[in-house]
């Protein structure tokens, strides 16, 4: 007969003592900066993978294709696998521990934030480029004609004007990355998820324990869409663009 | 890389002639939109080109800026060749640095004024000076202080362009071009996406400017025309069939195709 634990259920969950667990501690930090780094990472990586597929020269846009359809076609728990232990039994890159100060990042957190960057990026790609193809293309004429290069055009002209096209999707992107990032366990990296999926080995009590990890994430993804709504309306009443939907919406229709 | 002949009168170039087109020819896949266009215009002219819809006007103007590039034939602005250089009697198309240079000494202006959205007027106007031209803000500010004042919207200075009306957004791309202090100005229909009631204010600015700029303008604003400029073409088919002074052309244009397209639009 099953009967919850309501001792474990407040001790993982109320952070003055769950905090005390490193297991929990780091997890959670861990699950924040991966997500914030291979979104960023990602960003990047879509500006360059976009421009590259919609550039004149024939072999940087097949480069790009193939990027985004290897990254897309292929499950990023091989992916990682693949980074991780493939490359590493190559002697291509062994992803060695590093060292700043007090912090440590493994290889398995070096790995597996690399893998969800580069798949993100793959997602980004085609994000980035529908706000830039969203853009008047007499905008870019424009700045021709004023004498700016493709380059100079695109930093000052298309790209914040496509930012605004591209905030929401991205988000909305924000928003999954922190989940995906419970991927990372399949290379025990130690987010979220794997911390309590040790903890469970531990003392056995999924029931609670997962209830308490899914509360997490909740959180993580609900402080966000609340961010992102204050962005996007800020966004929109400058330029007049629709206003974002609410915050209830935003939870609720499940983009 | 475009491996055209050598022009055939680059020495007529002399100081006072800002465009030389020679023998333009240019096509999108099978249809010819230019037809061995040439065309002169000396400093401080205003040339108005008129024509049919699609007889290549606008291809004409984004030629004479290399946003369009051309299949044969030489376009010289300020004596220079427009987005081709020549090396061992071949032609080959300039680095894009070079093209940008080129261009930032021709203004544009469009139909659809084409503001940047997401600046406000005044940074719309000090973007390429400040970022082209390397100028100073401070500088590349007083300057545009001074050219709002002239198009009269000085007191828009800090407004986003969603917040004007057409013919205001209109008079700050004129700005915008002119901030770049070009030796050329080219028109698109600045006026034929404006209501009605906005058509004059733009005229009367681009009349003030037709004193001292030199500008090529695509436009069927006959009032604009006989008021400003010194010479008006027709084009059709992507041929320039007529080159004379306005005057000549209303009291007597010299072919039938001319005759029927005037009393078209002038009803
Ligand atoms: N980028 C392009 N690709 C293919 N065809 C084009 C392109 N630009 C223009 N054309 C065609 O070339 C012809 C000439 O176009 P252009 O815009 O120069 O005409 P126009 O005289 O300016 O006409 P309008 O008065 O309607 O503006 C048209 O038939 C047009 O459809
Ligand atoms: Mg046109």
């Amino acid at each position: 007969m099953f009967y919850f634990d309501w001792a474990v259920f407040w001790q993982y969950l109320y952070p003055p003592t769950a905090f005390q667990n490193p297991l929990v501690r780091n997890g959670f930090i861990l699950t924040v900066a991966a997500s914030v780094i291979a979104q960023a990472l990602g960003v990047l990586l879509g500006v360059i993978a976009a421009l590259a597929k919609m550039s004149k020269l024939a072999p940087l846009r097949g480069l790009a294709d193939l990027y985004v359809w290897y990254f897309r076609g292929t499950p990023l728990l091989v992916q990682m696998s693949f980074l991780y232990f493939g490359l590493g039994v190559t002697h291509i890159y062994g992803f060695p521990d590093f060292h700043f100060g007090i912090v440590t990042v493994t290889g398995a957190v070096q790995a597996g934030i690399l893998a969800l960057a580069i798949n993100e990026g793959a997602y980004m790609a085609e994000i980035v480029r529908a706000g830039i193809e969203a853009i008047d293309p007499g905008q870019m004429e424009a700045a021709k004609s004023l004498g700016m290069t493709y380059g100079k055009a695109m930093q000052r002209i298309i790209l914040p004007q496509a930012a605004k096209v591209i905030v929401p999707p991205l988000g909305n992107e924000f928003n999954n990355m922190m989940k995906t990032t419970s991927l990372m366990a399949v290379i025990s990296a130690g987010e979220l998820y794997y911390a309590f999926t040790q903890i469970n080995a531990r003392i056995f009590a999924p029931f609670e324990l997962f209830l308490v990890a899914s509360i997490y994430y909740l959180f993580l993804t609900t402080v966000w869409s609340l961010i992102q709504s204050r962005i996007e309306a800020s966004l929109g009443e400058r330029k007049g663009i629709e206003r974002a939907p609410g915050m209830l919406q935003r939870l609720f229709a499940g983009h | 890389m475009s491996t055209l002949s050598k022009p055939a009168s680059v020495e007529q170039i002399d100081s006072t002639m800002i465009v030389k087109a020679h023998r333009v020819n240019k096509s999108f896949g099978s249809l010819q939109v230019l037809k061995d266009v040439s065309l002169e215009v000396r400093k401080n002219e205003v040339v108005v080109i008129i024509g049919p819809s699609g007889s290549g006007k606008s291809t004409l103007l984004r030629c004479i800026n290399h946003l369009e590039k051309i299949d044969s034939g030489h376009i010289f602005v300020n004596g220079r060749m427009i987005g081709y250089y020549e090396r061992g009697g071949k032609l080959y198309e300039e680095s894009e640095g070079n093209i940008a240079r080129q261009r930032a000494d021709i203004g544009m202006v469009f139909q659809r004024f084409n503001l940047f959205p997401h600046l406000t007027v005044m940074e719309n106007i000090i973007e390429a000076p400040v970022n082209v031209r390397k100028m100073s803000k401070a500088q590349s500010r007083s300057d545009a202080e001074q050219l709002l004042t002239r198009v009269g919207l000085y007191d828009k200075r800090d407004n986003y362009p969603n917040q004007l009306s057409g013919g205001q957004q209109q008079r700050v791309a004129i700005a915008r071009a002119l901030a770049m202090k070009p030796s050329l100005m080219l028109f698109d229909e600045p006026t034929s996406a404006l209501d009605p009631e906005m058509i004059g204010e733009v005229l009367d600015v681009m009349k003030e400017l037709a004193r001292e700029i030199t500008m090529i303008v695509v436009s069927h604003e006959m009032g604009f025309a006989r008021a400003a400029a010194d010479r008006i073409l027709f084009i059709d088919e992507g041929r320039i069939i007529e080159d004379t002074t306005p005057d000549q052309l209303f009291a007597n244009p010299r072919e039938e195709r001319t005759r029927a397209f005037l009393s078209k639009i002038l009803h």
